[in-house]
């Protein structure tokens, strides 16, 4: 389970994030939904343990991101936006790396590598060099590694950027089939189309602020927009919302 | 595997598989081995020639090369304290896997002391490099046996770990109390700022005064003064100390030393885990934060235009734009500094060069020095030209592409750096140039040899840059400070001082023969112009070869990269 209470994360007089309150339950995948410069990439960075909150408080299935940093993140995976992977290492020797980062060792290592890689098609490459990835082969291998520990929480940033269909399709097969099993998985996107298909409940984050959340039905009623799909709803909220009050205190 | 290893395994696992599985070729590691073997042996040989030269002088031999010895390990030390706190503002707050790492349950103790090491590694390697042949060549004049190795096996360690931990604490503290981002160029200023400072004190602390044992009022005195440290509070000279009793078999209190620099050395970066146990996440949160809007300067937008109109339109926007991103780079425009005390230094040696002294006639000896001074100076203007003018086209980075799909041609590309680079090379080697000359009070047609030729060099130097820069461009760089330092740097600096020698080569007679005729009765005043104007003709052919010939490689091999 994911709570953010009161969450506030201020860059001088710009408020990214704006007294933010959520739960996501165990098992849920919530899409995390808004404009550029919305605020999510600072949430997930914050959730992560990445960057400091200016107050409020991120548990993560009831571990503190800040006082008990090193538990919370034993139980969580990270896909980023913009994902570092060491160039001059192979895929296999960046997984051992991240694998014993998270004290996964031995057999239950190479077991777990085996299963990724041949789950995410990259058991061929594994012994290539990162560098000679294409872009989507390096995303899916931060996806192995994100989840080489069988994390109870999955925060995701942008997953399918430069992900070709197949695997895109593999992916939000893979999100489903983790959150049928009791991962939580937070997942911030621009696309609305992964959000409307795979995600339980949405947030609508903008300047900062929860402008709308709930499942799909629930946004629509926000929206009073009785019909229509998730990217008018979309619209509709962020357009109210845009002009009003501007997040610098 | 404990933290600290597992963190560092990144690391020797990319330096293993860039060795293995690399693209450079073996011909070139072998070229690249060979010159670093050069540096070495040549390193080894000065150092053991001076040694030799001291221990000529009777009884003061050790004491002098004592003191020699604190110097080197005084250097060292400030070059390590400069670099440590760069290495460490990198490893700690701005390497690209730091997401990755603290994303992780990694313990803050662990990632500390792995990132020390790294920094310590990162800032040491060169002067671990080259302070191998000068230990060695202390052990070959002195002696000392195995005993010696066995203490620079010991104090090598700690004297590298006390900067590298004090880097640390400073670059915490530095980012934890400073405005977020702002960081990178406040510490470069201070960085600066000390080593330019070092380097002056080092300077005009008069080392040459070494060989001038008159300038002390009577021997004893002199030699008292030869035999202690200057400052008894560094590591370098405690390490000296203990070198010393090996080296000079003198009454040394090696084992107070050592303790005291082996106490240091653990306490240091002890105390350095605790200040970052404090202040670390405050501070890596802070300086992601991001960098505050520069000024708008409408004054060097209206000089920038005025100054590039001669050139077309796309040459125009491609230096204007050139410049714009130096000035904004803190880290590239304030090397200029240490670019400044390199002159400084530079013309004080002309300063005090005791020509008088000397049992050659002054003119000749002024000229012959005037001539030298010009290869020196053409050294230098390729030392600053594989820095600024080398990574020209590298520079362009990831956003090469801009200028790829622009309707210009990469002639014109090349040409418009080529000139941006003159511009200041040229500047920098005439001033060098005409006030060395003028501190030598150089006859008046060696003023106008001197400034025409170097006037030459500068335009194939700079070509050559520009040109190797090209043929071996680097898009992908990290850190712009790696561009110079890679192959083509190498080679660029190479052909730089072969195009240098051969400018010496072909003007060496007639200049041989104009300072020999001021040794005649009846010297000659104004030189025949028919003696210099073939030399200098040669020297103007040979550079519009060398400009034609690199800019023409440079632009092939950025067609190519199209293919």
């Amino acid at each position: 389970m994911i709570e953010l209470i009161h969450l506030t994360k201020r860059y001088g007089r710009l408020a990214a994030v704006d007294d933010l309150d959520l739960v996501v339950p165990a098992g849920e995948i919530f899409g995390f939904l808004g404009p550029n410069g919305a605020g999510k990439t600072t949430t997930i960075r914050v959730m992560m343990g990445i960057l400091k909150a200016t107050s409020g408080q991120v548990l993560l299935d009831g571990h503190d991101v800040v006082s008990a940093a090193q538990e919370a993140k034993a139980i969580t995976g990270f896909i980023p936006d913009r994902p570092f992977i060491y160039e001059k290492l192979s895929g296999r020797e960046f997984l051992e790396f991240v694998g014993k980062l998270h004290r996964v060792e031995g057999t239950r290592l190479n077991r777990r590598i085996a299963e990724l890689l041949e789950q995410l098609e990259l058991s061929a490459w594994q012994n290539e060099l990162v560098e000679s990835y294409s872009h989507g082969m390096k995303q899916r291998l931060v996806v192995c590694a994100a989840l080489l520990h069988e994390p109870r929480i999955l925060v995701v940033d942008e997953p399918m950027v430069g992900m070709d269909p197949r695997g895109a399709r593999t992916l939000k097969d893979l999100f489903c089939a983790l959150a049928r099993s009791g991962t939580t998985i937070f997942l911030s996107t621009h696309s609305i189309g992964i959000a409307e298909e795979i995600c339980h409940r949405i947030g609508i984050i903008q300047k900062g602020r929860l402008i709308a959340c709930g499942a799909m039905d629930d946004i629509r009623r926000q929206a009073s927009a009785s019909a229509g799909n998730l990217e008018d709803v979309f619209l509709e909220l962020t357009r109210t919302q845009a002009g009003t009050e501007p997040a610098l205190e | 595997m404990s933290a600290v290893a597992l963190l560092l395994s990144p690391l020797w696992l990319s330096w293993k598989n860039s060795f293995f599985r690399g693209a450079s070729s073996w011909s070139r590691r072998l070229l690249l081995a060979v010159l670093a073997l050069c540096f070495w042996s040549g390193t080894y040989w000065v150092i053991r020639r001076v040694l030799r030269y001291f221990e000529t002088v009777y009884d003061l031999g050790p004491a002098l090369a004592y003191q020699l010895l604190l110097i080197i390990l005084l250097t060292f030390l400030s070059m390590l304290l400069f670099s440590n706190l760069v290495a460490a503002l990198s490893t700690y707050f701005l390497a690209r896997d730091l997401d990755l790492v603290h994303a992780a349950p990694v313990s803050a103790d662990g990632f500390f002391f792995a990132r020390l090491i790294q920094t310590t590694v990162n800032s040491s390697w060169m002067v671990l490099f080259f302070s191998l042949p000068i230990f060695a060549a202390y052990g070959a004049v002195f002696g000392g046996g195995w005993m010696l190795y066995f203490w620079v096996a010991l104090i090598l360690p700690l004297f590298l770990i006390i900067p590298a931990a004090l880097g640390a604490v400073v670059t915490h503290l530095l980012v934890y109390f400073l405005p977020a981002k702002r960081i990178r160029d406040v510490l470069f200023f201070i960085g600066l700022i000390a080593f330019v400072v070092m380097y002056f004190l080092f300077r005009f602390s008069q080392p040459e005064r070494l060989v001038q044992p008159e300038a002390f009022g009577n021997f004893m005195q002199f030699l008292s003064a030869m035999e202690a440290p200057s400052s008894p509070y560094l590591p370098s000279s405690w390490s000296a100390e203990i070198l010393a009793g090996s080296l000079f078999q003198r009454q040394t209190e090696q084992g107070f030393f050592f303790a005291l620099l082996s106490s240091y050395a653990l306490f240091l970066p002890l105390a350095a885990s605790w200040v970052s146990g404090a202040v670390y996440f405050d501070g890596w949160s802070k300086a992601q934060e991001s960098r505050q809007g520069r000024r708008k300067l409408p004054w060097l937008d209206w000089l920038l235009d005025a100054a590039t109109s001669f050139f077309p339109q796309t040459t125009r926007a491609i230096m204007i734009k050139d410049i714009k991103t130096f000035l904004r780079d803190t880290t590239q425009w304030s090397q200029l500094f240490l670019l400044l005390a390199l002159i400084v230094v530079y013309l004080y040696n002309f300063k005090v060069l005791p020509l008088d002294r000397s049992p050659m006639p002054a003119g000749m000896l002024r000229t012959l020095v005037s001539f030298a001074n010009l290869a020196l100076a053409g050294f230098v203007l390729s030392a600053v030209a594989v820095r600024f003018a080398f990574p020209a086209i590298s520079l362009e980075g990831k956003a090469f592409w801009i200028l790829q799909s622009a309707p210009i041609s990469l002639r014109a590309l090349l040409w418009s750096k080529f000139w941006l680079n003159v511009v200041p090379l040229l500047a920098l080697g005439e001033l060098l140039v005409f006030l060395s000359n003028i501190l030598l009070h150089v006859p008046s047609w060696m003023m106008t040899l001197s400034l025409i030729t170097v006037c030459l060099t500068t335009l194939g130097i700079a070509a050559i840059n520009v040109g190797v820069g090209a043929l071996y461009p680097n898009f992908n760089y990290e850190n712009a400070a790696e561009i110079p330092t890679s192959f083509g740097g190498a080679v660029s600096m190479i052909l730089s001082v072969v195009f240098i020698a051969l400018t010496v080569a072909i003007e060496a007679w007639p200049i041989y023969q104009l300072a020999m005729a001021s040794l005649r009765p009846g010297r000659v005043l104004a030189p025949p112009v028919t003696l210099i104007a073939p030399s200098l003709l040669a020297v103007a052919i040979l550079t519009a070869a060398v400009v034609t010939i690199s800019l023409r490689l440079g632009i092939n091999r950025l067609e190519k990269l199209k293919d």
